[in-house]
């Protein structure tokens, strides 16, 4: 079940690496967290931790307290932060900077279609290599997630808006996430909590810095960026 | 204590938020420097002042990082000195100014957290902590510049810092069963981890934190966000942030080593090492930004530490050195470049000159801690270099030695070309107006630069015990 969630997942990102249009990216973000959300609920059962008995009765459920704290934590999580909380900040910043189309992209739209179909599919060979190794992974997770996250990087360095780029780091962390799905035992609950505030407030400082930018200069291309240089003093 | 400095800076924070009071800024960051410091020096002396007040599982201090800590206070103690000269020079409106001290506390609290943290998770968190805190004090100034530098800064840590939390999930599925990343336990079970992912997750690990520790080739913050912080923000970016990224990485290193796999992890280490001397090497001599070039010269040392890791045995514990010596000194020169911007108004080399002439004070201090960055002998950097060019000899590195000497002897040269020119050369006609800055902004660094120079000359006991309990097992 949970295959076909990550494997929509996969092309939501081809959907990104087709389009120009801002908004339609931070729809997909919101889709994303969906997918996401949705991926740990029809997963956890498989999870070595986990079986039913842990919520039979009373007893049970406070003996594994920590267990269903963490696993109710990451579904809030994903669901509140990647769904609701992260897109709604990116809309009310490209409201405020009018910014629609990440238009003249180095690579033209086709080739990004099919340069991040390739990714993908490469990403489903690595699902499938049969190495002992790979034993200690979940291989559809692994191989969708970093897919993800090399198409992510890949789009970081060919966008020209800043915008892009920080929705090109947000899908980063969200193929990051499903990587962290795929180990076969949770993270201890901490470090969860501190990869979401982090992830959070990073995306938080980038908004402001895009507004900032957005004042400063008369575009949000990323050439403006590019004034800080070794050999020629400009300050 | 460790409970004390974790918790100072919060309370601090409040105690602001509730009094606003330009006064009580300053106070607060000498306060916790003080605090920091007092901490510190309680735990290199093995005293506990507050033995009932222990700190959760995840905070400890131990005998590699506690070398870190005793570095991170003093440097910490002379920015704060340094600083209140600094605030009184610069005529920013009072809300700003607390928001400089609040991210000036936040900013110390994660790099005391990354270095005391005990838990591979935590440490990770407290670094992603570093860049969201500095990246206000970077665009303190508001000008385009400092927009430029802190997006990059921001942008580029956050990636590799995310590559880095790559690496330790990676790390997690080579432990097996076990459920845990406190480095106590990765330590005792590392040969029984699967080498493939350990490999793996080393790779990205090294690129992510060595993203903030500024190893070439993703050093490319850096320089930028060095020239544009304010000068006490950037001493503490190059003379603390640096090693408690480094920290990490060497913590990984460690669980390399102890799981069998570091012959890989050393080749990795020593190219980035080499790659950053090589980079700067190449950069350094054109330069004609001061604060620039001194951002060039961190990442050279950084790549010494890389190469002296990588050697291991007496090459770590010459890095162990180096990394005293390095944060003392480069602390010292980035607060007199503080002084030089502050005088001259430019941070161009070109328009400085008669330095001396200008303000004795300053010039000597840009000259001595030149002297102290090139590694001439009383400087404690260069017993630091002589025992790594004397353990690569050992071990029969003689091409790559060669090659050391040679990139080093660039790099002085184009530190030492642009620092001449600055404090030697006659001062433009009416240029010479006799300057007086308070007296905080001469004394933190004249007293950091003469503990690094009495540390090349004479090394007590203790420290010598601190640094070869660090150094030991790699």
């Amino acid at each position: 079940m949970e295959n076909i969630f990550i494997i929509l997942l996969g092309l939501s990102m081809i959907y990104i690496a087709a389009t120009s249009r801002l908004a339609a990216h931070v729809n997909m973000l919101i889709i994303q967290g969906w997918l996401l959300f949705f991926v740990c609920l029809s997963g956890f059962e498989k999870e070595p931790w986990f079986n039913w008995a842990m919520i039979s009765g009373p007893e049970a459920i406070s003996a594994n307290m920590p267990h269903i704290i963490s696993f109710l934590f990451v579904i809030v999580e994903t669901l509140i932060v990647k769904a609701f909380v992260i897109p709604l900040f990116l809309n009310k910043v490209l409201k405020r900077t009018n910014a629609h189309r990440d238009t003249e992209a180095n690579v033209p739209h086709f080739y990004c279609l099919f340069i991040s179909s390739v990714i993908l599919f490469a990403g489903f060979l690595i699902a499938n290599i049969d190495a002992p190794a790979f034993k200690l992974v979940s291989p559809m997770y692994f191989g969708v997630s970093i897919a993800i996250i090399i198409t992510s990087l890949w789009l970081i360095t060919i966008k020209h808006k800043v915008l892009s780029n920080v929705i090109g780091f947000i899908t980063m962390e969200n193929g990051i996430f499903l990587l962290s799905l795929s180990v076969a035992k949770e993270m201890p609950i901490i470090v969860n909590l501190g990869v979401l505030l982090d992830i959070f407030i990073a995306v938080f400082i980038l908004g402001m810095l895009v507004r900032e930018i957005n004042n400063e200069f008369d575009d949000l291309e990323v050439s403006q960026l590019s004034d800080l240089k070794d050999y020629e003093y400009n300050d | 204590m460790i409970n004390l400095i974790l918790l100072f800076p919060l309370l601090a924070c409040i105690i602001l938020f509730i009094f606003k009071n330009k006064f009580l800024n300053n106070l607060m960051i000498n306060l916790y420097a003080i605090i920091h410091f007092a901490v510190s020096l309680c735990f290199c002396l093995k005293k506990d002042f507050l033995p009932m007040w222990q700190p959760c599982k995840f905070f400890a201090v131990d005998s590699s990082n506690i070398i870190f800590l005793m570095v991170m206070s003093i440097v910490f103690l002379a920015v704060a000195i340094y600083n209140n000269g600094y605030v009184r020079a610069e005529t920013e409106l009072e809300k700003k100014l607390r928001h400089y001290t609040y991210m000036f506390l936040f900013f110390v609290f994660s790099m005391t957290g990354a270095i005391l943290s005990t838990n591979l998770g935590i440490t990770w968190v407290f670094i992603e902590g570093t860049t969201l805190a500095s990246a206000y004090l970077i665009y303190f100034h508001k000008t385009k510049h400092s927009i430029e530098a802190a997006w990059k800064y921001v942008f580029i840590c956050s990636i590799g810092i995310a590559l880095a939390f790559v690496g330790i999930i990676l790390l997690t599925v080579s432990t097996g069963n076990l459920n845990s990343l406190f480095y106590s336990d990765l330590y005792n079970n590392a040969p029984l981890f699967n080498p493939f992912w350990l490999k793996l997750s080393f790779v990205f690990i090294l690129f992510g934190i060595g993203t903030k520790m500024g190893l070439a080739p993703v050093h490319f913050w850096l320089p930028d966000a060095h020239s544009e912080a304010p000068s006490p923000i950037s001493a503490l970016l190059s003379a603390t942030l640096l090693n408690s990224a480094f920290l990490m990485i060497l913590n990984v290193f460690r669980v390399m080593v102890l799981s069998g796999c570091d012959g890989y992890a050393r080749i990795m280490l020593m190219t980035m090492g080499f790659l950053s001397l090589f980079i700067t090497a190449v950069f350094v001599y054109h330069i004609n930004n001061y604060k620039r070039m001194l951002a060039y010269s961190s990442i050279e040392n950084m790549g010494i530490l890389a190469i002296g890791t990588a050697l291991g045995g007496v090459g770590m514990l010459a890095a162990m050195i180096h990394l005293i010596g390095h944060s003392l000194i480069k602390g010292a020169f980035f607060l007199t470049s503080g002084n030089v911007l502050e005088i001259y108004g430019t941070k161009k080399i070109k328009s400085v000159t008669g330095l001396l002439k200008t303000d004795r004070k300053t010039g000597w201090l840009w000259v001595l801690s030149f002297i102290g960055i090139g590694a001439f002998p009383p400087s404690v950097l260069f017993i630091s270099e002589f025992l790594m060019v004397k353990t690569m000899f050992l071990k029969g590195h003689f091409v790559l030695s060669a090659l050391f000497l040679l990139l080093l002897t660039i790099v002085i040269y184009g530190l030492g070309k642009a620092v001449i020119k600055m404090a030697f050369s006659a001062p433009q006609e009416g240029e010479v107006k006799k300057v007086s800055l308070p007296w905080t902004m001469y004394l933190p660094q004249a007293v950091i630069l003469i503990l690094a120079f009495i540390i090349g000359i004479y090394m007590p006991q203790g420290l010598t015990a601190m640094l070869l309990a660090a150094a030991a097992g790699f």
